[in-house]
């Protein structure tokens, strides 16, 4: 059809002359027919209305569990030392609260930024697949312009968790425009990439952005995103986090001042690379808008994992796989494990550089490796906050457990969170073999935490540095958070 | 054996200024000299002005210096960030090959930190960790052969910027080898942006961007923060930037040479993009050709202009709307060429844009890419033919550029370039007295003092006037 089309234009344009751009200009879509233009009608006409209960229900899961985990977050090194370095540089700006320390506020992005360190400063914040931490990105920076908002102009409680909708949905969106995206990270960490969109997006729904500025944030975004994976299992990897959230307001207070950048961003471009630049395949598809009625929320039909324990999303499978094998050591009576009995420890898992590693070394490291959570678990019968310190890690016995581990990757066990499993094999010195598998964890989405174990987790962590008064409050707070006419209730019980 | 990001955060801690050699202190001195330039003449554009207006939402109690204003500081993160995006801001700013646009990415976090430092750095400091990070660009450029030609994917300066920035700012600020290893590490994290934002408003960012977050880099890892210790050597580090990436050692004793001392940069006298230099001469000299052929120059003579140029989406822009447009098309830039008989800082307002004569003359352009004109600064060359109403034909072709390394601008039009872009800002004193600084660098006692010369404003009330050129 085209070559036609073209032939009618060559013989129309020696008739009346028309100029050779212009068929050029036929051959490339209207500006507001672009996948990115797509983008920022549905940040901007996205309205409360459009939230389901569901997705109403399963959002405020993600927003207690994210804040639970800023929380106890806080109490790490990074933290306090992205905070020095924040405070340091900037003096103190009466406007945006940081998670757990009272009385201590910056100005909004940087407080995006340590609250975002602190959600992934353990690795202990939810997990969506395709594999990214979706909220740790968009809820501090949603939070901080809040707080930066008048007075007299809060956001409601509806209209807060609406912006934290649409940075999560965004986020999803732009997942699904590659098979890359679909399995766990090799290149650049996710939440490096689509999180500063994802912040972005959610920030220019909070500000009102009209279309086209909701557009060009994300384009600004683009720019600020991306980090590589080696920086994963190391002191920099909650950095990702926290950066995307900061950049992505920074995107979208940028574009809210009239800063522009590709409209195309979103968009393949053949031979000038924009969002695509971080993934090796990508098709990306335009979003309807939300007021045609009918858009239904990835969240909706794709439900978050949370963590029970802090360390990344696959060595959950490996510690409820060795779990239950120390259950049957140990018999009816709860003892430990003792490595005299071990002959052998085979883990079946899949594979995947960044968390094969046989003697790690810091609690970084600790966190992102097969080997380490699965003897943790078969000595202890569980993994916990408490595994990961420097006194746990240098037990004789676990270190005992850890040189007798073996890895495989059978072909079955892809590297992917919604298809694989974890095995873990132990050969006792006696000749018996003792088999766990785990397939889906409990806190995985198939086998979502019951609403009891999320507040469970969401206390043990906000207690650590709250009073309870402002752990029960916030409980109560995110449960009534879409009836809340002023989120200022919300804001000021986090430190 | 070390390793290589070992081996670059030791050479960043022990190169000194013993080694700084005169061919390296010369050409480095023009690149500070034309970067202050661009980045006062930049700091008139709406670009600066929007992330001008956004740094000051920010306080600190250590202040730096914004170029060209007499009265304003900002926290020094934020004085990197907005000077930088003015060096870039209207793409008048040095490149080198591998392509980038280094010094824009250095010198504003070194200035910015320099300031705010008590040791009170010298010029020779300064000079040295600006050609550290200057070095550490080069150095991660020649890792791999995507770097060699024109980009597609990500903007080079976001992605090897924020790695000088780092290294430059580590240097400054005497950090321990390890710690100079995790600045890189840290850096590493925050490079990347996709090409697309080339050609709009948000590009001048990139270097923005490389500048303030590379000094973060730096100042993070002083306060302890670690990364990966072998970011370099890794694909699914550094490397997640490139198709293919080999990298190498790099030693800061013996043998050491430095890069800049074998491979020169390019200074622009047109503030466009590089490729649009060689098809200006191509299209002054074959304007020239019809003039003298035909007498005065009518351009409705003209049936059409055929370009050749290396193939390169983002700069191949037949209707430009906006300045950034404009900045990255060949066709634009070839009828400027032809219409004025010069392209000039001027050529690139609105109201030059949008001519008739010039919209008419655009209408003509063809574009073809000859398979033997590569897409890479060293090797590309550019062709305008003009062929007339009567079937006649003119043809020129540009091999090198006046401005490029093979053929560099002479001290004497550097300086003009440097005068004619400050005084759009500085009073006379400010003008002589940074060229007068730098010019002496390496003997001046507090480099700090260059920030008191780029202050010096010729209007004060004129500050607030934006002018979009």
């Amino acid at each position: 059809v085209l070559c036609v089309l073209q032939k009618t234009i060559r013989h129309l344009k020696a008739v009346r002359g028309l100029h050779k751009p212009a068929v050029e200009v036929l051959k490339h879509p209207a500006p507001e027919d672009t996948v990115t233009a797509s983008f920022g009608r549905f940040i901007s006409e996205m309205k409360p209305q459009h939230l389901s209960p569901v997705v109403l229900q399963r959002s405020k899961r993600m927003v207690l569990d994210s804040i639970g985990v800023g929380l106890i977050g806080s109490t790490t090194d990074v933290f306090e030392l992205a905070l020095q370095h924040c405070q340091y540089m900037y003096a103190a700006d009466d406007i945006s609260s940081v998670y757990g320390r009272r009385g201590t506020r910056l100005s909004p992005t940087l407080a995006a930024f340590v609250n975002g360190v602190a959600t992934h400063s353990m690795d202990f914040d939810d997990t969506w697949h395709p594999a990214t931490h979706p909220s740790g990105a968009v809820l501090p920076a949603v939070l901080a312009l809040s707080d930066m908002m008048p007075a007299h102009n809060k956001p409601s409680g509806l209209d807060f968790l609406l912006a934290f909708n649409v940075g999560i949905e965004i986020q999803g969106r732009l997942m699904r425009f590659s098979n890359e995206a679909h399995n766990i990270p090799k290149r650049f960490h996710p939440p490096s990439v689509v999180g500063t969109m994802g912040s972005a997006a959610a920030c220019a729904r909070l500000l009102s952005l009209d279309a086209s500025r909701c557009s060009h944030a994300l384009a600004i975004a683009a720019s600020l995103a991306g980090a590589p994976m080696a920086n994963a299992a190391t002191q920099s990897k909650p950095l990702h986090i926290g950066n995307a959230s900061r950049l992505g307001l920074e995107a979208a207070l940028l574009a809210s001042r009239g800063l522009q950048a590709s409209p195309l961003v979103l968009d393949a471009v053949a031979g000038v690379a924009g969002f695509n630049a971080f993934y090796e395949d990508y098709v990306p598809q335009p979003l309807e808008s939300p007021s045609d009625g009918g858009h239904v929320f990835l969240l909706e039909e794709q439900d978050m994992g949370f963590k029970r324990f802090p360390a990344h999303l696959g060595m959950h499978w490996v510690a409820d796989a060795a779990a239950s094998v120390h259950k049957v050591l140990v018999g009816v009576d709860p003892g430990t494990v003792s490595p005299a009995q071990v002959q052998d420890i085979l883990l079946r898992v899949p594979q995947s550089k960044y968390i094969n590693r046989p003697f790690p070394e810091s609690e970084h490291e600790a966190r992102h490796s097969f080997q380490f959570n699965a003897c943790s678990a078969l000595l202890d019968g569980e993994v916990t906050m408490q595994s990961f310190t420097p006194a746990a890690m240098s037990r004789p016995d676990l270190l005992s457990l850890l040189r007798r581990v073996r890895v495989e990757h059978p072909h079955d066990n892809p590297a992917n969170f919604s298809h694989m499993y974890g095995e873990v094999q132990v050969t006792l010195v006696g000749g018996d073999i003792l088999k766990g598998r785990c397939d889906t964890f409990y806190g995985h989405w198939r086998n979502p935490l019951t609403n009891e174990s999320l507040r469970k987790k969401f206390r043990n962590n906000a207690e650590v540095v709250l009073p309870s008064e402002k752990v029960e409050m916030l409980v109560d707070v995110v449960e009534e958070l879409d009836g809340l006419g002023d989120c200022r209730v919300l804001l000021s019980q986090l430190q | 054996m070390m390793g290589i990001t070992e081996s670059f955060g030791a050479a960043i801690h022990a190169l000194n200024t013993t080694q700084l050699t005169d061919g390296v202190i010369n050409r480095s001195k023009r690149m500070m000299l034309d970067t202050l330039g661009v980045g006062l003449l930049g700091t008139r554009t709406a670009v600066f002005n929007k992330a001008l207006t956004y740094s000051q939402l920010f306080t600190c109690e250590e202040r730096s210096s914004v170029w060209g204003k007499s009265e304003m500081n900002l926290p020094p993160h934020y004085a990197a960030f907005v000077n930088g995006i003015a060096v870039h801001s209207m793409d008048f700013d040095d490149t080198w090959h591998p392509a980038t646009h280094p010094s824009g990415a250095v010198l504003p976090a070194l200035l910015a930190l320099a300031e705010t430092l008590p040791s009170r750095p010298s010029g020779l400091d300064l000079l040295l960790a600006f050609n550290v990070g200057i070095e550490v660009q080069g150095r991660l450029m020649r890792f791999s052969r995507e770097a060699y030609n024109i980009p597609e994917r990500f903007h080079p300066p976001s992605v090897v910027g924020v790695m000088g920035s780092a290294a430059a700012s580590a240097k400054l600020l005497g950090l321990s080898p390890a710690q100079c290893s995790h600045a890189l590490a840290i850096a590493a994290s925050s490079a990347g942006a996709p090409l697309a934002n080339a050609a709009t408003q948000t590009k001048p960012l990139h270097i923005g961007n490389a500048a303030r977050r590379g000094l973060e880099a730096a100042q993070l890892a002083q306060i302890g923060l670690e990364g990966n210790p072998a970011i370099l050597d890794m694909h699914h580090g550094f490397g997640v930037y490139y198709k293919d990436y080999s990298p190498s050692a790099m030693a800061a004793s013996g043998a050491f040479k430095w890069i800049l001392e074998e491979q020169d940069v390019a200074f622009k006298r047109i503030p466009a993009h590089l490729g649009m230099h060689w098809v200006v001469d191509a299209a002054l000299a074959a304007r020239a050709k019809l003039q003298n052929t035909i007498g005065s120059f009518d351009l409705s003579q003209i049936r059409r202009v055929t370009l050749r140029v290396p193939p390169s989406k983002y700069v191949n822009c037949p209707l430009p709307v906006t300045e950034h447009q404009a900045r990255h098309s060949f066709q634009f830039n070839a009828c400027s060429a032809l219409l004025d008989d010069k392209v000039s800082v001027a050529s690139f307002s609105e109201a030059h844009i949008s001519r008739p004569a010039l919209r008419e003359l655009l209408s003509k352009v063809k574009v073809e890419t000859p398979p033997d004109n590569q897409p890479s600064f060293d090797k590309m060359y550019c062709e305008v033919e003009i062929e007339t109403e009567q079937g006649h034909s003119h043809a020129a072709r540009c091999d090198t550029f006046y401005g490029h390394w093979r053929k560099p601008l002479s001290q004497r039009h550097l300086v003009e370039k440097f005068s004619f872009n400050a005084s759009s800002v500085l009073c006379t004193e400010g003008v002589e007295g940074v060229v007068e600084v730098i010019g002496n660098i390496e003997r001046v006692t507090e480099c700090s003092v260059l920030a008191l010369y780029l202050r010096m404003t010729s209007n004060p009330q004129e500050e607030l006037h934006c002018v979009n050129i």
